[in-house]
């Protein structure tokens, strides 16, 4: 029989040490970014119903969510997504809330990925949700904040600015099954230029055609505007652009113009985002460190129609940025400033000693050896500089 | 920002079309044509590296970021997923998944449950699925056409190239699956902070295919 009692399961790890210090202080950093402006903490359990995901409009894949049942035999899920459950709260316990309601969260997810991927199961994550506006000063609060995220992390960030209708408003035009259109969605999201132009080739020839094809090429700075100026499918597409470009223009005086860049076919597969889209990038990091955007829909389907908006903070990838950074070993062990020996009889006096020294800021640790020899070597062993020695009850004062 | 665009390829003969192609468009592949043991490889005069890499390696490269660009065939991106960009239809390595029995034999007839024997269980499976049809998928590494032989199953879902090997063997093709070729594949991430020196890359070779396709 096997038994996994010595490993942790596939996607999952202990965090030593190092590693936990620059977590807990990329968490304090983010918090103290949200809280500085107005957001309040929400936490949510681990545990939810199945239901809560599997929502009609585009479910949570179910392959991808870890389940168990409770003891009634229903359905539960280690939540796969932060911002459902809080969409869930809002449409309940806080539904009389005055509005706009600004919230935070600091807490995991869980996502069964492919195995042997060399990707983590369980996220952390930290992000702000402003709910009950649909303005675009609500907007362009969060993407200033997403800006002060990825910035307070590197100089050389790089955000990036969509909108989920653009894809919509085509994609309306077109009278095509609902399963052709997934498919264009599947293949604009990964700018599938091959398997895209194949799909399109067999529909009639339109604009619409044409400025599908041409969607996922859309990407970069200001050049974009005029090339989408150019494939001009309707009215609306045109307002979503005029829109998009006024936001874009907004945020480059908050960041700068090098640092902010669009994409028009950015559609967040398996996502409820209506409006605005952004997504935040470092380098030396393959995927997004930062995404989110607007879902004006979502809450409504917990039966409470308010717009929102927010974003969400690979708090994990972010640690892996920061720690290739600055190179100190991640599972190196802090050292300790005084290490204290007491003789025989004399234990009182040195716990009362160590509580003077901590009180002058110093870390102490007490000697577990029996000799003050012992003590010495074990401290030299370590690093600790200082060995504090109690061999009698006067020692205490001089401390 | 300063290191090059790395780009890896699939050893064998997509790497040597790869080699060729970049040649044709004025790259210096010297050093990677006379790479010894070395797995970094030089383009000097593109400030680009190459890493040349298993098929399946390539997508796991490009999918974590450390390598920007990849070229693998279509059947590993079919096998594999993953997410990434997939920016080119290469041309290069052209052949097709197909599902084949053997001679005479008529697949779908009767009730059972069909066994397929494939190294491709991820792509057998989605290609009966599509069909609606339950199937047990044996995964074979070797030579696959050794499964119906020995009738260890109904059939076999594997790249077909002119067929030869089927035909030796008394396989013939059933059903075609899909169309392969090599595909260019980017990393999301390097795609947006390196997009100038990708499009470029992506410019020049379809500049290049239009003005070639002729021939």
């Amino acid at each position: 029989m096997n038994r996994f009692d010595l490993i942790t399961p596939e996607g999952t790890r202990d965090a030593l040490f190092t590693e936990c210090t620059l977590r807990r202080e990329v968490e304090a950093r983010l918090r103290h970014l949200f809280v500085a402006r107005g957001y309040s903490e929400i936490i949510t359990p681990t545990l939810e119903f199945y239901d809560v995901f599997n929502r009609d409009a585009r479910p949570f894949p179910q392959e991808k969510m870890y389940k168990l049942t409770d003891n009634k035999g229903r359905l539960l899920v280690l939540r796969p997504d932060n911002t459902v459950p809080i969409a869930r709260v809002c449409a309940t316990r806080l539904r009389d809330a005055a509005l706009p309601l600004r919230l935070y969260y600091n807490q995991s997810i869980h996502i069964s990925s492919p195995s042997l991927k060399g990707r983590d199961d369980e996220v952390t994550q930290s992000g702000i949700e402003l709910i009950g506006s649909d303005s675009r000063m609500a907007d362009l609060e969060v993407i200033a904040a997403a800006v002060d995220v990825l910035a307070s992390c590197d100089t050389e960030y790089r955000l990036e600015l969509g909108n989920a209708a653009f894809f919509r408003e085509l994609t309306d035009q077109l009278t095509v099954s609902k399963q052709l259109k997934e498919s264009i969605r599947d293949y604009v999201e990964d700018k599938n230029f091959p398997a895209l132009g194949d799909l399109l080739d067999t529909l009639p020839a339109s604009p619409i055609t044409e400025a599908l094809r041409m969607l996922p090429r859309l990407f970069g700075g200001e050049e974009v505007f005029d090339k989408a100026a150019t494939l001009c499918p309707g009215e609306r597409f045109a307002a979503t652009l005029d829109s998009l470009k006024s936001l874009w223009q907004t945020v480059t005086q908050i960041a700068g113009k090098e640092r902010v860049t669009v994409d028009l076919s950015m559609v967040h597969r398996t996502d409820y985002y209506t409006g605005m889209i952004l997504r935040g990038y470092l380098s030396g990091y393959g995927e997004e460190i930062l995404s989110g955007g607007r879902y004006d829909k979502l809450i409504s389907e917990f039966g409470y129609d308010v717009p929102a908006t927010g974003f969400a903070v690979n708090v994990d990838a972010l640690v892996k940025v920061l720690s290739k950074q600055n190179a100190a070993d991640p599972a190196a062990r802090p050292v300790s400033d005084v290490l204290i020996w007491a003789a025989a009889g004399l234990e009182a006096n040195a716990i009362a000693a160590a509580e003077t020294l901590r009180a002058k800021g110093l870390v102490t640790e007490h000697s577990l050896c029996e000799t003050l020899a012992e003590a010495q070597a074990y401290a030299r062993a370590q690093g600790i500089q200082n060995v504090f020695p109690i061999t009698d009850a006067e020692t205490e004062d001089n401390a | 920002m300063s290191r090059p665009l790395r780009i890896a390829l699939t050893k064998g003969r997509l790497e040597k079309d790869t080699l060729g192609l970049l040649e044709s468009l004025g790259y210096d592949c010297e050093m990677v044509r006379n790479k010894g043991r070395r797995l970094i490889l030089p383009i000097p005069n593109g400030n680009m590296e190459v890493v040349l890499a298993k098929a399946a390696d390539v997508i796991t490269y490009v999918e974590h970021g450390v390598c920007d660009l990849g070229v693998v065939g279509k059947d590993t991106i079919m096998e594999m997923q993953g997410k990434f960009y997939e920016l080119l239809d290469l041309g290069f390595g052209r052949c097709k998944f197909a599902l084949a029995v053997k001679k005479g034999t008529d697949f779908y007839n009767g009730f059972s449950v069909k066994t397929i024997a494939t190294k491709y269980p991820n792509v057998a499976r989605a290609f009966f699925e599509s069909k609606g049809m339950d199937i047990d998928v044996v995964k074979i590494e070797g030579s696959v056409e050794l499964a119906p032989l020995l009738e260890l199953s109904d059939g076999i879902v594997d790249i077909v190239e002119t067929g030869t090997t089927l035909k030796e063997n008394g396989l013939e093709v059933y059903e075609d699956v899909c169309k392969i070729s090599a595909r260019l594949i980017a990393n999301t991430v390097s795609m947006k902070l390196r997009q100038t020196e990708i499009e470029m890359l992506t410019t020049n070779i379809e500049r290049y295919f239009a003005e070639h396709s002729h021939n």
